[in-house]
């Protein structure tokens, strides 16, 4: 074992965390850089499976492994978090209080639920963000026999921006299979002046929406709810009723990020757009949905992000140059009907296109999680 | 004619759509009646996106000004 051995510490174990350790152990030998994971989930889910799970249409057993058995061998897992950070001195202490160096500290702590940020979320509405939110969900669509949903998203950013829209899609699907379709009313509420973020996709995917005669309600920011009244007011002025409300909770980066000091408020860290640095600190990275990057937070975000961050430390570590760097690339396959997907390519200076739906994009959504156990997550693909 | 001192100023430069209107949105939130709120944005999609919103929320655009390598957009909370 050389005595120059170096420590790579990934504070993190969702997709960008299991990800970047796998890469860097493929690209990297162990007996030069020991890799450490720290994090406490004891499951890793497959989010995007939430927009199918509620409907029956997958089985939410395919969309589950335990977290220890994704890591390569060689990474060494620590069923820990992290409570701090010493930048200067190159160490982070755990919860159980022993204090870890570090050579390269990359730091992948996702974001939470802030559901605190808006009073009466947790009476008035459903999501389908998690496992145990899409369960629930599904034992209430189970009990639903027509009515009005409105489903939309309670803040910006979120997690998987089109996941609103994808399960809108899939919920039309569902009650035209139900035979309740016709006995259903569903409103679509969305911030912006538009249904999704990027311009030429809301246009597209506006005109599936109205197609299917989906009530459309822009700039539509939630501001507050009335469980007991089943109303959903605007800061517009706006106010729905409904029998059935699917809001997106409102996301913020992890409490120990802010308590730190290493991000402000909103707990997503400012990093370095190109090279994914946090402030002057070279050895000092944040990826995936901690960060406060204008792109989406999303696990092929994670993907591309810790591809680059993964070649880069080994190279380092190796002693090679290394020129290359993250140019905002995302690539995600969203679903826009019972049958068809589109595939969205996207990069700091190239946005989207949505030109045309397929029935192979969405047999390529319908094997993600397949593709995200076995190749993805593994730092195969 | 005298101009109006901005009670807030967000300095969203550099930021993309949607960051510069959330911004705005989330200082429009913690503010009280009477405050004038200040953006500045490289973004283009902010200077539709920005007065539209101030519009359907009914509140005031107090302007829409081009400076040196970016745009201000002012508003005055109202309701």
């Amino acid at each position: 074992m050389p005595l120059n051995r170096k420590r790579a510490i990934i504070v993190g174990d969702g997709a960008a965390g299991t990800i970047l350790a796998n890469k860097l152990r493929f690209h990297s030998d162990p007996s030069e850089i020991e890799i450490v994971v720290f994090g406490k989930s004891e499951n890793h889910y497959f989010k995007p499976d939430g927009v199918q799970i509620p409907f029956g249409f997958k089985d939410y057993r395919n969309s589950v492994k335990p977290t220890q058995s994704l890591f390569n061998y060689g990474i060494q897992f620590i069923k820990s978090g992290i409570k701090e950070f010493d930048l200067d001195n190159s160490t982070v202490k755990c919860e159980k209080d022993n204090t870890f160096r570090y050579d390269y500290l990359i730091i992948a702590t996702g974001d939470r639920f802030s559901t605190e940020d808006l009073p009466g979320y947790e009476k008035a509405a459903s999501h389908f963000y998690s496992l145990e939110a899409s369960l629930d969900l599904k034992r209430k669509l189970s009990a639903f026999r027509g009515g009005k949903i409105v489903i939309g998203q309670a803040s910006i950013p979120i997690q998987c921006p089109p996941a609103p829209y994808e399960f809108t899609f899939q919920l039309i699907q569902y009650l035209k299979l139900r035979g309740i379709r016709d006995k259903t009313e569903i409103h679509y509420v969305y911030p912006l002046n538009r249904v999704f973020t990027i311009p030429n996709v809301s246009d597209f995917v506006e005109k599936l929406m109205e197609e299917q005669g989906v009530i459309i309600h822009k700039m539509f920011n939630v501001d507050s709810l009335d469980p007991a009244g089943k109303k959903v007011n605007s800061l517009e002025g706006e106010t729905l009723d409904y029998d059935l409300l699917i809001l997106v909770p409102p996301h913020s980066g992890q409490k120990v990020i802010t308590e730190s000091g290493l991000a402000d408020q909103s707990g997503y860290i400012s990093v370095d757009r190109h090279h994914l640095n946090y402030k002057d600190y070279d050895n000092v990275f944040a990826i995936g949905d901690a960060t406060d990057l204008p792109i989406s937070k999303a696990g092929a975000t994670a993907h591309f992000q810790s591809e680059y961050l993964a070649n880069r430390i080994a190279n380092e570590v190796n002693g090679n140059a290394f020129f290359d760097s993250y140019n905002g690339e995302v690539a995600c396959t969203t679903i826009t009907s019972g049958t068809q997907a589109i595939t969205l390519f996207f990069s700091y200076d190239k946005p989207p296109r949505a030109n045309f739906q397929s029935k192979s994009d969405y047999f390529l959504k319908w094997t993600s999680s397949d593709t995200y156990f076995s190749a993805m997550l593994r730092g195969i693909m | 004619m005298e101009e109006i001192k901005p009670t807030r100023v967000i300095d969203a430069r550099g930021s993309f759509c949607p960051g510069p209107l959330m911004e705005m949105i989330k200082a429009y939130k913690q503010g009280k009646v009477g405050d004038v709120i200040s953006i500045y944005s490289t973004d283009t999609g902010t200077k539709k996106d920005a007065p539209e919103w101030i519009k359907k929320s009914g509140n005031e655009l107090i302007g829409v000004y081009d400076r040196k390598g970016y745009f201000e957009i002012v508003m005055r909370k109202t309701k």
